[in-house]
């Protein structure tokens, strides 16, 4: 019977759906582009590659970085220590004008083992720089071994330069080409789409004492040992990586090792994204719930006109003894279908305005909608808040209508 | 307790506004007792009670004061539910507007109380079926009541308050909105219920002709019976 009467009241009909659609589809949105952001922010958090990282506050602030790598590589349970050095340099071909570019200063094979698989596949295959673990040139600190001067260059950066492998160049520190040493191009490397802006497009790697003693970092002017870098990122065992106990006790052996420094684990990482997810999860929940309370009110506005309107079909119903149950069970389904259809639409509705967001929006927006997930749980948890929300929606409308004064109604 | 009547009334008031300024006594003190099979009408001028009364006899109004008994039962002893029941197993009503449900056809109308009976889907149409064709619109079961006439509703109404076998059949003014053929029609099968189910039935009316169908006739004033005659 109610389906014959939301036909009969199409335009009510259509409005109510549409409230609720609308209500529906902001938090489909929110919540699954929220939620895409968050899983591709973690799914790169944990593809990382290394679930430990020292860092400390200062400018090259980690001291005796190479000798540190060792005492961290001792630690049970820790595959690979990679001290990092980023300085700005400049690069300079045979024959052309200096390029400011980034150096990276690592240990090859250290390098390559605390890398993501997907950041392994863009550096060349058997990845040494003439010294898999710098040791040569680096000598136990006298930085006194023969250097290999090889470097890899970014893709892009060996595009722009028009260079091959096998090409001679010139880094130095400064702007004046003097001050610069001499290296060998042996190869290029591509960088992950969108891992650094495109003002870091132009990078090269090379051993880490040779970019020590390039830029004055491995000895100071006196002569004392520095051996600075940025950062070690550390990774475990893969069988350890995935938990989360033995990733503490490693996290907790480094950080007594250097006191000093900051040491996080990705795993605290992990938690605080989860946490940050959570409190914007809930905030766009918070968001929603202000036009679902909008669309309930008017669900129940619709329902109790709809009341009114078939004051006498109910009088009648009631005076010849359909029970008040039946009578109910009319608006609810009434209820229900509205939301139902409202809630359908209404996620149908979001997928599409994401989907063409993704399509045609700018880029960044489309980037961001491109991460979109659709949980099934969250949308039919929706789905089921919604019918819910269809029973609440009822409870007034139906007490009104079972409680019409019957003899007044039927005058 | 095959004599027992199937209503009375002891002395009962139905008083709206109670106490204040636009008090009115609907009914002021009315005594009766309706026998299983009796045919009664009930005349009166405009606002002397007849539908107030009719609504109390149907369960769909209490009275104030006084006592009402049906088939024994105290009503002040029942709930909503267990009126709501005898509404649909004990009474069949046919008032003056018709009153069916607009979004059902004639066929669902006349199926309406047997929803919550319990019968198969098969029997109810069966049994609405039969109840049309006895009014004579087995040829309308799928029209809507929109596309009835006056009398052709009213006989759905008919065969929708038959539709449970009640003991008492109320009509307010069955045959005020038909032309004297059609309402002749109407208390034709009105007539008919009575004799072929025994139903006790009540018809308010203005009507003298209406009222001389009647086994015994009523007269209101002022909220009171002011006469109570037997015969044709
Ligand atoms: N809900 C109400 N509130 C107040 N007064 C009412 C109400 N219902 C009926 N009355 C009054 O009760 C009195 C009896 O009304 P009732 O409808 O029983 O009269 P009636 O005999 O059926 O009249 P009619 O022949 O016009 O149908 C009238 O004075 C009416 O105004
Ligand atoms: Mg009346």
């Amino acid at each position: 019977m109610h389906w014959r009467n939301l036909r009969h009241r199409t335009a009510q009909t259509i409005l109510a759906i549409a409230a609720i659609a609308v209500a529906v589809a902001l938090p489909v949105v929110l919540l699954s582009v929220g939620g895409g952001v968050y899983s591709h922010e973690l799914a790169s958090v944990q593809d990382a590659g290394f679930s430990i990282s020292v860092d400390s506050a200062a400018d090259h602030g980690i001291a005796d970085a190479h000798s540190l790598a060792r005492q961290i590589d001792a630690i049970s349970g820790v595959a690979a220590a990679s001290p990092i050095l980023s300085v700005a340099v400049v690069l300079f071909t045979a024959n052309g004008t200096g390029i400011p570019v980034l150096a990276e200063g690592v240990i090859p094979t250290a390098f390559s083992a605390t890398q993501s698989s997907a950041e392994r596949a863009l550096l060349p295959p058997s990845f040494t720089l003439g010294d898999p673990d710098d040791t040569i040139h680096f000598a136990n600190g006298t930085y006194g071994g023969p250097a290999s001067g090889q470097v890899l260059l970014s893709t892009p950066l060996l595009q722009t330069l028009n260079l091959s492998s096998g090409a001679s160049a010139t880094l130095s520190p400064t702007t004046n080409r003097s001050a610069g040493v001499g290296v060998t191009v042996v190869g290029s490397f591509g960088l992950p789409p969108g891992l650094l802006g495109p003002s870091a497009l132009f990078v090269a790697l090379m051993p880490l004492s040779q970019l020590q003693s390039l830029v004055g970092l491995g000895r100071s002017t006196t002569g004392a040992l520095l051996d600075d870098a940025d950062s070690v990122q550390v990774a475990v065992v893969p069988a350890l990586a995935g938990n989360p106990a033995a990733v503490a006790r490693i996290t907790a052996e480094v950080q007594a090792l250097v006191p000093y420094y900051s040491v996080t684990s990705l795993t605290q990482q992990t938690s605080e994204i989860r946490a940050a997810q959570a409190v914007i999860t809930g905030f766009y929940v918070g968001l929603s719930s202000v036009g679902l309370v909008v669309s309930l009110l008017f669900l129940v506005i619709i329902l109790m006109r709809r009341v009114e309107q078939e004051r006498s079909a109910i009088g009648i119903q009631r005076a010849i003894g359909v029970p008040a149950w039946r009578v109910s069970r009319g608006l609810l389904l009434e209820a229900e279908a509205l939301t139902l259809c409202g809630g359908l639409s209404g996620v149908a509705g979001g997928i599409l305005v994401i989907s063409l967001l993704a399509r045609w929006g700018s880029p960044t927006v489309s980037e961001i909608a491109g991460l979109a997930t659709y949980d099934p749980v969250t949308l039919a948890g929706l789905v089921l808040g919604l019918l819910l929300m269809g029973l609440v929606a009822s409870l007034l409308p139906v007490r009104r209508a079972l409680n019409l004064p019957l003899p007044e109604v039927l005058r | 307790m095959t004599s027992e009547p199937t209503v009375r009334l002891e002395s009962v008031r139905r008083v709206y506004h109670a106490g204040g300024p636009d008090e009115v006594r609907a009914l002021d003190g009315v005594s009766l007792t309706i026998a299983p099979g009796e045919y009664l009408s009930v005349e009166g001028p405009s606002g002397s009670g007849k539908t107030t009364l009719l609504n109390l006899l149907g369960l769909l109004d209490v009275p104030t004061e006084g006592r009402m008994l049906w088939r024994g039962t105290p009503v002040e002893r029942l709930g909503e539910r267990d009126r709501t029941r005898l509404r649909r197993t004990g009474i069949g009503f046919i008032f003056q507007r018709f009153y069916l449900l607009p979004t059902l056809t004639a066929l669902e109308n006349v199926a309406l109380p047997l929803l919550a009976g319990g019968l198969p889907a098969r029997e109810r149409e069966t049994r609405a079926r039969m109840l049309l064709a006895q009014v004579g619109l087995a040829d309308r079961e799928r029209s809507f009541p929109h596309q009835l006439s006056g009398g052709e509703e009213q006989r759905v109404a008919i065969a929708r308050a038959l539709a449970n076998g009640p003991q008492l059949l109320l009509a307010d003014e069955p045959t005020g909105e038909l032309d004297s053929t059609r309402a002749g029609q109407v208390l034709d099968l009105l007539e008919a219920a009575h004799r072929d189910t025994g139903a006790a039935v009540v018809v308010v009316t203005h009507n003298p002709t209406v009222a001389s169908r009647a086994d015994r006739h009523l007269v209101m004033r002022d909220g009171r019976v002011v006469s109570d005659t037997a015969g044709r």
